[in-house]
């Protein structure tokens, strides 16, 4: 951004104080420079990181770390637990586990139910997903994993929204 | 800092009048309430989402309203934030005091009163912005077209003696915007990157502050936007870019823009601090300056 402010403090000697300090010819400069920032700061999303993002989490001990914080964080909220009144607990944490592994470029396959029949008819509202989206987080931060890894597994995660919400 | 007893008149000496120690006490309780407050009380959306109070009083960043809908309420909540905000440039001082309300993540009505101080030149200009802004679709971390809502805010000057006098045709306005959101997570060395663009239909000069239309041009498009990077999800430091209209040959004006630091402390309460580049207002070149914000919401 400070190529911007020089640029503009350049032309403002240039001119005497009457003039207009923007043509719009400069409006549109300084518009396309900050939409290229702006763009080329939305590439950089698809940049391949350093190192699969499996192994940034921890691997398949630290995910299944990661899956049993997060189990016991939703057994002590009353808002959500109340879903898994019907859950065998074990297998529940094996398939999140699993999904986790897979989203994460691990060598597993998640081979659970479609996430919107997995959820449907549970009557979730956003309330419960963003509970669960911070208990995820916390549970990460938790079990040690880096703030990039985290951003990254919850941005894998974030399009199975419209899926989940799907059949409620 | 000594307290003096409220019933006796501040002596000339002391270094603050017992009204104002009143005012600093209460601010620090509340700052501490809300601080300490449970997150129960607030929204269930995630920390930050909501943004901060633009200075038209809409959830936005520091100069543009963005398309995220004011506090954490969710889809079957009701939030409330409140805001303060000073800017000081050069010549001017700006003082924006404004709340809103979210309702159900649909519906943001906003209230905003404007007050700027014209230091150098004498007196002082405000106005009154009424303003609502409706979620279209999407969210900003969900969707993969992010979130996108439409504005509009309804500006009244108190006074428009100064405005008409620099040739503004209208001393009341009313502004229309299209804006979208969306959060890329991960973009920038693991964090996560929020892009904000807000195309807005406007005649308002300086924001409305200088009246509305001119000699030079009445209504038209113009182009916001705005880059953050969350360096923790608690801190977001980023530029924000206003272009604006010039309708009065008496008065030119500049696109606005600014650096950005915001701090969320909780669901609650954030603290925006901003270095300002506002160009040529009402004759006066170049107005840099400072601009601090709180904000608070249930």
């Amino acid at each position: 951004m400070a190529g911007i402010f020089h640029f503009r403090q350049l032309f403002k000697r240039d001119t005497m104080s009457y003039q207009r300090q923007h043509t719009s010819k400069q409006r549109a400069l300084i518009a396309l420079i900050f939409a290229a920032v702006a763009f080329s700061l939305a590439g950089c999303a698809h940049q391949a990181p350093s190192a699969p993002l499996y192994e940034r989490l921890g691997g398949q001990a630290s995910i299944n770390a990661v899956v049993e914080n997060l189990l016991y964080r939703i057994a002590d909220d009353p808002d959500v637990v109340v879903f898994f009144a019907n859950t065998n607990i074990d297998l529940f944490a094996e398939s999140l586990a699993s999904q986790l592994c897979d989203v994460s470029g691990g060598p597993c396959r998640y081979e659970g139910p479609p996430m919107d029949r997995a959820h449907q008819h549970m009557g979730l509202t956003d309330v419960h997903f963003n509970r669960v989206v911070e208990h995820l987080d916390a549970a990460m931060q938790e079990e040690g994993i880096t703030l990039g890894a985290r951003n990254e597994l919850l941005g894998r995660l974030a399009p199975m929204y419209s899926d989940i919400m799907r059949l409620q | 800092m000594t307290l003096y007893p409220p019933c006796l008149p501040p002596a000339r000496s002391l270094p603050f009048s017992i009204p104002c120690v009143r005012h600093m006490l209460a601010a620090c309780l509340a700052v501490t309430l809300l601080i300490s407050a449970p997150p129960t009380l607030a929204g269930s959306r995630i920390l930050a989402t909501g943004a901060v109070t633009a200075i038209e009083g809409a959830a936005g960043g520091g100069l543009s309203p963005w398309a995220v809908l004011s506090s954490t309420a969710s889809d079957q909540e009701i939030g409330v934030t409140a805001a303060a905000t000073r800017a000081w440039v050069d010549d001017y001082r700006l003082t924006m005091t404004g709340a809103s309300m979210n309702i159900y993540d649909r519906v943001e009505l906003s209230v905003a009163r404007q007050t700027l101080d014209l230091e150098t030149l004498g007196g002082e200009l405000g106005q009154d912005i009424y303003a609502a802004k409706v979620r279209l679709f999407g969210d900003v971390l969900y969707h993969p077209w992010g979130i996108w809502s439409v504005g509009l805010q309804h500006k009244r000057l108190v006074d428009g003696a100064i405005p008409t006098a620099l040739g503004a045709d209208k001393t009341r306005g009313n502004d229309v915007y299209l804006s979208a959101s969306k959060l890329l997570f991960s973009a920038v060395a693991g964090r996560n990157v929020l892009l904000n663009a807000t195309l807005r239909n406007t005649d308002a000069n300086q924001g409305g502050l200088l009246g509305f239309g001119g000699d030079q041009g009445n209504r038209s498009w113009v182009a916001e936007g705005s880059v953050g990077v969350f360096i923790t999800p608690r801190w977001i430091v980023g530029a924000e870019y206003r272009q604006k209209p010039d309708n009065l040959s008496a008065a030119e004006e500049d696109d606005w823009q600014s650096l950005y630091s915001a701090y969320f402390f909780n669901k609650h309460l954030s603290l925006t601090g901003a270095w300002l580049d506002l160009g040529d207002i009402a004759g006066l070149p170049s107005q840099h300056g400072g601009y601090l914000s709180l904000q608070a919401a249930f």
